[in-house]
């Protein structure tokens, strides 16, 4: 039994598919496939999957994975192949090989953004969101509201292009098992502070990172 | 494609993949090359309809032609409205995300009278007129088909023409006539009574009704000629008819989300409160190796680890076990597991239960309808006590300690003892498992009763019979729940009165009502099928500004020679024999089931010979 890392992008209409969406959407796609896939071999036997970061709705990514087991030894251009034609629009796969890291090291990730509007506004917003310290916005999680500072977590923004309708900026955020910080955060910051309209704003996730900010992929 | 407007509604609103499109098995097409655009709009939730196995087949069948394309359309939740609203994005199909004004020919399903009002929503939203009287030749045909067009009289203001019957093929035939109609140049006058001569096809504008003055109706015409009656259409070779083995998979999830198969149409049974089992008259089985093979295809091009062999009476399948033995051949290599969703108590066998619970072991549900003997013979549905410890015994000794059952209350003829009926059989299940040495161990059983509220329905013996008042209905919930005082091991859920009441009276309404349906919708009624958006006030008050009795249509003895308001309408099925039904179960009488015993319904007319070879047996 081999374990398979699936490489994928996540863009386009299937950006409207949740986390849980995907596990359904990934494993009728393996079972479409006829790959010998590794089945849980519990009560009610289902295709074992792990995802390494989950994405939130809404944001596209070019830098998914899912890990899966194979009972035989197959080659990553005949997993492909077999994948082929399985999954939604927006779903490319990129790649299928033994997974390259542990998604326990994942640390950081990095989203590029783009936000439609007075391309002036956007870049004053941003800078201004650069010389500040404190940046306190309020999180909702399972176990209730907590405030947090994200300019200790998100310390630099950096504009990539600007044009008078648009901005494209990145920046790098915790993710992972112990902290993870939802770019949206920072989204609802700018739009709260300085009236930047965020709705249609493209979100893409663009790499993760381990904890020396070391590229994983 | 998803435009910038549409992209910040969909980031607004809960679910938004409802609006999406783009599953693997969802059908694009060049608008250029295509005569008909047909919008086969279903008007509840994205999850709701893509659970509906007929939209899958008008969808398949449609898209094999190659000069028709076929859409989907859903309802959008109240969220979504909000957002189109505001928006001013049109109501749009799935695919091609068009206005649904763009269409040449717009179809709804009517499969439940209280999405009534969400079929005046989606027009609305897509610019439409309501009133077919108020679209002239630049507006989509807007026809309907499904169970309800049996009596669609009640929306019969809305739509230029409705499918009777089994419509997957005749949408064909009424597509390409339309088409040719069209390059003739022909008005959409003329192109509907053209269409009003196809069989199967019923156009209400070209009927008039006259009313008594008691309301009741007093005369059904045609000025025009059109049939009358109009009669419904069959597909007479069920047996080989193939099915669709790829299908549009929804990404997130739906009510029922797993393959299905119709193995079989119509019902032999005859329970005489079941509008299903006398409008999908007569009986006919489809190829068991045509089953297993498509299941087979269809299972492996969707992924789905689970199908459903769907039908009214799936255990009357005549090679149901044979066809269970070929399907376990791949289902268990695959981890595929079958669902029976249909069983009945009195042909459940423990070769049977040992099939379905080969791969996952779903949920046991039986429907015994009424809680005694003298009920369940009133309405016909020939179950004995027996039959039921029978098979509760058998579903415990494979294993199982949940069963679910189903009840009915507000029966014809239904009296206390009845309900209390109930509670008992329920007890009386619980008492069978702890009596069995070789129960399962280590779980104590667990009994589900699920009641809910009759509401006699057009084409059944019972479509005389008033239905039980909310009041009424409500005092039998209440001693229901004494009756099962506080057994912990007996679930019980039963339906809202309200929405029942509504049901049957606009099951039983006629065209008078299309106006109060109207108004019910300007005053902000939409899904009424759902708890948290059902507006019982609203409802009142628009009977009440109308001058129009609801207990009229509900909750009245009708004569048997009352003129019906479907009564132009011809499923088959005799109004003398519906009658002669009706008078057996004042009386207690069965009918044995139409496989064993012919009954002159009526219906075999439809196939041109008998239903069944009864001296072969």
């Amino acid at each position: 039994m081999n374990t398979i890392r699936l490489k994928f992008k996540k863009t386009g209409l299937s950006i409207y598919y949740s986390q849980l969406d995907l596990q359904r959407v990934m494993s009728r796609a393996l079972k479409k496939s006829g790959l010998p896939v590794w089945y849980s071999q519990g009560y009610n036997p289902h295709i074992y999957m792990t995802f390494t970061l989950p994405l939130s709705l809404g944001h596209e990514s070019i830098c998914e994975s899912v890990d899966f087991r194979l009972n035989e030894e197959l080659s990553e251009e005949e997993i492909l192949k077999a994948l082929e034609n399985t999954l939604p629009q927006g779903i490319e796969l990129v790649s299928a090989t033994a997974p390259d890291y542990d998604a326990k090291s994942i640390a950081f990730a990095r989203y590029d953004i783009t936000l439609y509007g007075n391309g002036d506004d956007i870049v004053k917003a941003l800078e201004e969101y650069d010389n500040i310290t404190e940046a306190i916005v309020t999180k909702v999680t399972k176990k209730g509201q907590k405030e947090i500072n994200i300019k200790e977590l998100i310390k630099d923004v950096k504009i990539l292009d600007k044009t008078d309708d648009k901005v494209t900026f990145t920046a790098i955020y915790p993710a992972g098992l112990s902290l993870n910080i939802n770019p949206s955060l920072l989204l609802d910051y700018l739009h709260d502070n300085y009236n930047i309209k965020v709705l249609d704003a493209l979100i893409i996730r663009k790499n993760l990172f381990d904890n020396e900010l070391k590229i994983l992929q | 494609m998803i435009d910038n407007k549409l992209k910040s509604a969909l980031l607004s609103v809960q679910k938004p993949a409802r609006y999406t499109g783009g599953e693997p098995g969802c059908i694009i097409k060049n608008k250029n090359d295509i005569d008909v655009r047909f919008a086969f709009c279903f008007p509840d939730t994205y999850e709701v309809g893509m659970s509906h196995l007929g939209l899958k087949v008008i969808y398949d069948v449609l898209n094999k032609q190659d000069n028709i394309w076929c859409e989907r359309c859903f309802a959008p939740w109240t969220d979504m409205v909000e957002q189109m609203k505001e928006k001013n994005i049109p109501m749009f199909t799935l695919e091609s995300k068009d206005s649904l004004k763009e269409f040449d020919i717009v179809g709804f399903t009517l499969q439940y009278e209280l999405s009534f009002t969400n079929i005046l929503l989606m027009l609305e939203l897509a610019n439409i007129p309501l009133y077919a009287k108020d679209r002239d030749e630049s507006y989509p045909l807007i026809c309907a088909g499904g169970p309800c067009t049996c009596n669609a009289e009640p929306v019969a203001d809305f739509f230029d023409f409705m499918f009777l019957g089994e419509g997957e093929y005749r949408t064909i035939d009424v597509c390409n006539k339309y088409h040719q109609l069209r390059k003739e140049g022909k008005s959409k006058s003329e192109i509907l009574i053209e269409l009003s001569k196809i069989e199967g096809v019923y156009v209400p504008s070209l009927y008039q009704i006259e009313y008594n003055e008691d309301n009741t109706v007093k005369s059904i015409t045609s000025n025009v000629g059109a049939p009358i009656p109009c009669k419904k259409s069959i597909i007479s070779d069920f047996k080989n008819l193939p099915f669709p083995t790829n299908v549009a998979v929804p990404m997130i999830g739906a009510v029922h989300d797993r393959a299905m198969v119709e193995v079989l149409r119509g019902c032999v049974r005859g329970c005489r409160f079941c509008q299903a089992g006398f409008i999908y008259r007569p009986f006919r089985e489809r190829d068991a190796d045509l089953i297993n093979k498509g299941a087979k295809e269809l299972c492996a091009s969707t992924g789905y680890e689970e199908i459903s062999l769907t039908s009214l009476s799936t255990s009357d399948h005549p090679q149901l076990e044979s066809m269970l033995d070929k399907m376990l051949d791949w289902t268990q290599e695959e981890k595929v597991n079958i669902a029976l969703p249909s069983l009945r108590v009195d042909n459940f066998s423990e070769s049977l239960v040992k099939k379905v619970s080969k791969v996952r072991k779903s949920g046991l549900t039986f429907a015994p309808e009424a809680g005694t003997q003298r009920l369940r013979d009133i309405i016909n549905k020939n179950v004995t006590e027996e039959e039921l410890e029978k098979t509760c015994k058998l579903a415990f000794e494979a294993g199982y300690s949940a069963v679910k059952l189903y009840f009915m209350m507000g029966l014809p003829g239904e009296t206390m003892e009845d309900i209390k009926g109930i509670a008992d059989t329920a007890k009386k299940v619980i008492d069978i498992y702890y009596s069995m040495p070789n129960r399962p161990k280590g779980r104590g059983a667990e009994v589900s009763i699920s009641v809910s509220c009759f509401v006699p329905k057009p084409f059944t013996p019972f479509q005389f019979v008033p239905q039980d008042t909310s009041e009424q209905l409500k005092e039998k919930q209440s001693y229901l729940l004494e009756c099962v005082s506080n057994n912990r091991r007996i679930k019980v859920s039963y339906h809202d009165s309200e929405t029942s009441f509504l049901e049957a009276v606009l099951a039983r309404g006629d065209r008078r009502l299309s106006k109060v349906i109207f108004d019910a919708y300007k005053k902000g009624c939409i899904f009424d099928g759902w708890f948290e958006c059902f507006n019982y006030q609203n409802w009142l008050d628009v009977f009440k500004e109308n001058n129009i009795d609801m207990a009229f249509y509900a909750n009245r003895l009708r004569d048997v020679n009352e003129i019906m308001p479907w009564d132009h309408i011809d499923y088959g099925v005799t109004k003398k024999f519906l009658i002669e039904e009706y008078k057996k179960s004042l009386e207690a009488i069965t009918s044995a089931p139409c496989n064993k015993q012919c009954h002159n319904c009526g219906a075999n007319k439809l196939l041109g010979r008998a239903c069944f070879e009864y001296n072969k047996a």
